[in-house]
């Protein structure tokens, strides 16, 4: 048999089946995405056909970001834009702000009852939603968040704080304690240690907890729906709206809409993705 | 400068106790050496004295001021950590400007900090890599990286954890050489751990040998080579390690279990006819050939085994009755495997220790052949 050149790979029976099982695969996730993208370009008349051949049109992307109060549709998308990125990056600083610090305290020290207070905070991420819903709403009620942006981004810490702490408190861990040791040594306090040291080489943990703590708030459905109307109402919310609710569905708005909602958490993943490398604290100590 | 009093030190982590109460003084710009092997509590003890552990009872005091409840920052201690911790975010220069840029180790203009840090870099052969990150240093130049962030400070009490473990060894050798004549380390109090008794040997005004937590004996280097308080000590100096060879004590002599050889017992060890001892002897103390002639000569009969030829030397394997013994021998006139030799070994550097029920349990000195007066164990082992 003739060498094979670097990175070329023998082909084999297995190989060929895995590689075209792995082709169906990816064409089956994606197809939704593909099909998203047709709809969202078809007009009225064509958007429940399964034609692929059509005219196609950007009407749809000007309708949704710009009609207001019409016929068409009561749905104000642009506004439910710009309150998601408030609610949604309001909750992910103030995750930052308490969870960093608490997720360094978890990771460094055991005190009485950190395991349980560790395990309580992930409890929120595995009990659903709407089980807390009822109470909540009626609590929002009474306090006067109902509708807020402050309620909002006071609900999302269910949503990201555990998920800053958890990922945090593991970057924590596989920090060598030496290093902070080394600074209090210098003559440093533990606060200044803390962001001397340990701070700059979590970076890229922070990037990483901040990105999915945003993905996960961005996509949160229920506590908009429930707790928010239309001062403190989400991406998520208007874009049903856009299936009319007992009136005509507009899929080709609902899809358009879509489409620019998940706009947001992709600039921001790529705008921090140089941060999301791993191995910054490689050099540290002796492996 | 400044005295160290470690009283009644203790450690627990979990169930394992890293410490049994510790005591040891630590003179005024005395250099003094911790050696014991890997897990006997050498870090432990540092960074108690740092502050970096709490400790559960006892209490250290520097320059007499106890030292319980006061952070690490306000100990005026500097550290070599075994594992280097260098800030991987800072160059060099800028890890060795850290201790003397934080205002508590005195304050330095840019122009002192320079100063100092190119002074110590030069003298550690590191003044070329002041603009390289820790990941792209060797090894041997990140410890000697963390060695001169101590060294750049002025402190009361230098702590170094096997500042030269990582070093190759000729760099080592010279780095050994170098460390005392430093002129910060010769004015500053220095607890210097180590795993390598020729380290210790060399660097140490005195030695304490640390076990399981407990230190077995605190002395001076020639003390502790001479009368080692017990096995576990004299195993730990020299190498090859000390032959241990089973005794008998029968009327007013010494005799080898196998019967090969008798001395007459030191009268001043009172040691009582029927009592099992143990006789240490270093191997590069035993001689092969018989041309030492006299009552204070012990020979030994044997026929080697094995001889391995170590460049200068050869490391002779020697069986003697029912004991295995190995010599050390120069490579001239190198008896060669089957030959048969004899051994022999100046009485004074008999060691006698007590009788072992098992090979490997460590038992105390009681003097040499000679009736030397016999080493106190610090502590006895549990």
């Amino acid at each position: 048999m003739a060498e094979l050149m670097p990175g070329q790979k023998r082909l084999t029976p297995g190989a060929v089946i895995s590689d075209i099982a792995l082709v169906g695969w990816f064409v089956f996730a994606l197809f939704p995405l593909l099909w998203m993208l047709l709809l969202a370009m078809k007009t009225p008349a064509e958007q429940t056909t399964t034609y692929f051949a059509f005219s196609p049109t950007l009407e749809n992307f000007v309708t949704v970001l710009t009609q207001r109060g019409t016929d068409l549709t009561s749905v104000d998308f642009k506004s439910a834009l710009l309150t998601s990125v408030i609610n949604c990056g309001g909750a992910v600083i103030v995750s930052l702000l308490i969870g960093i610090p608490a997720a360094y305290a978890a990771g460094r020290w055991k005190f009485k009852g950190s395991e349980d207070l560790m395990f309580n905070m992930l409890s929120f991420r595995f009990a659903p939603e709407l089980m807390v819903i009822v109470p909540l709403f009626v609590i929002y009620n009474e306090v006067g968040l109902f509708d807020t942006k402050a309620g909002m981004i006071w609900v999302l810490q269910l949503v990201t704080m555990p998920l800053v702490v958890w990922i945090l408190r593991s970057y924590f861990q596989d920090l060598p304690e030496d290093l902070e040791q080394a600074a209090l040594l210098d003559g440093y306090t533990r606060r200044r240690a803390f962001v001397m040291v340990a701070l700059p080489l979590v970076r890229p943990g922070i990037a990483a907890a901040a990105l999915l703590a945003f993905i996960f708030a961005w996509n949160n459905y229920v506590f908009p729906l429930i707790l928010a109307d239309t001062n403190a109402s989400t991406v998520t919310v208007a874009i049903t709206k856009f299936l009319g609710g007992g009136g005509q569905a507009y899929y080709n708005l609902t899809a358009a809409a879509a489409l620019i909602g998940a706009l947001p958490p992709l600039v921001l993943a790529l705008s921090i993705q140089r941060y999301l490398v791993r191995g910054l604290s490689f050099g540290a100590v002796k492996s | 400068m400044a005295t160290l009093d470690v009283r009644g030190v203790r450690k627990t982590y979990g169930r394992t106790t890293a410490l049994h109460g510790l005591d040891f003084e630590v003179g005024s710009g005395e250099f003094f050496v911790i050696l014991g092997p890997s897990g006997a509590g050498k870090t432990t003890t540092l960074k108690s004295v740092a502050g970096l552990v709490d400790i559960d009872a006892g209490q250290v005091s520097i320059g007499g001021r106890d030292m319980t409840g006061v952070e690490p920052y306000h100990r005026n201690v500097g550290m070599a950590f075994e594992s280097y911790a260098l800030y991987p975010q800072k160059t060099v220069s800028q890890n060795l400007a850290s201790p003397l840029s934080s205002g508590r180790t005195g304050s330095y203009s840019e122009a002192q900090q320079k100063e100092r840090i190119d002074a110590v870099t030069t003298t550690l052969g590191i003044n070329h890599l002041l603009d390289r990150f820790p990941r792209e240093l060797s090894n041997g130049q990140r410890q000697r990286t963390a060695l001169g962030r101590v060294l750049v400070r002025p402190a009361d009490i230098y702590l170094l954890d096997e500042p030269l473990s990582h070093l190759d060894a000729k760099l080592r050798a010279s780095m050994r050489a170098e460390l005392k004549t430093l002129g910060s380390m010769s004015d500053t109090t220095t607890l210097y751990v180590t795993h390598d008794y020729q380290e210790a040997l060399a660097l140490g005004d005195r030695i304490a040998v640390l076990r399981d937590g407990q230190l077995v004996q605190v002395d001076t280097p020639e003390e502790i080579w001479k009368r080692p308080a017990d096995t576990f000590v004299a195993r730990a100096l020299g190498q090859p390690e000390m032959n241990l060879v089973d005794a008998i004590v029968d009327d007013g002599r010494v005799r080898f279990a196998s019967g090969l050889a008798e001395f007459p017992a030191p009268p001043s060890l009172d040691l009582t006819t029927g009592q099992r001892v143990r006789l240490g002897l270093r191997p590069r103390e035993l001689m092969v050939g018989s041309e030492n002639v006299g009552h204070d000569w012990l020979d030994i009969p044997g026929k080697v085994l094995l001889s391995e030829r170590l460049g200068r030397h050869v490391e002779l394997d020697v069986e003697a009755g029912s004991d295995q013994l190995i010599a050390v021998s120069g490579s001239d006139h190198a008896p060669r495997e089957g030959d048969a030799v004899t051994l022999q070994i100046h009485l004074p550097n008999v060691h006698i220790f007590d009788a072992a029920d098992a090979a490997d349990t460590d038992t105390a000195r009681i003097g040499s052949a000679t009736g030397d007066r016999p080493a106190t164990r610090e502590q006895e082992t549990r």
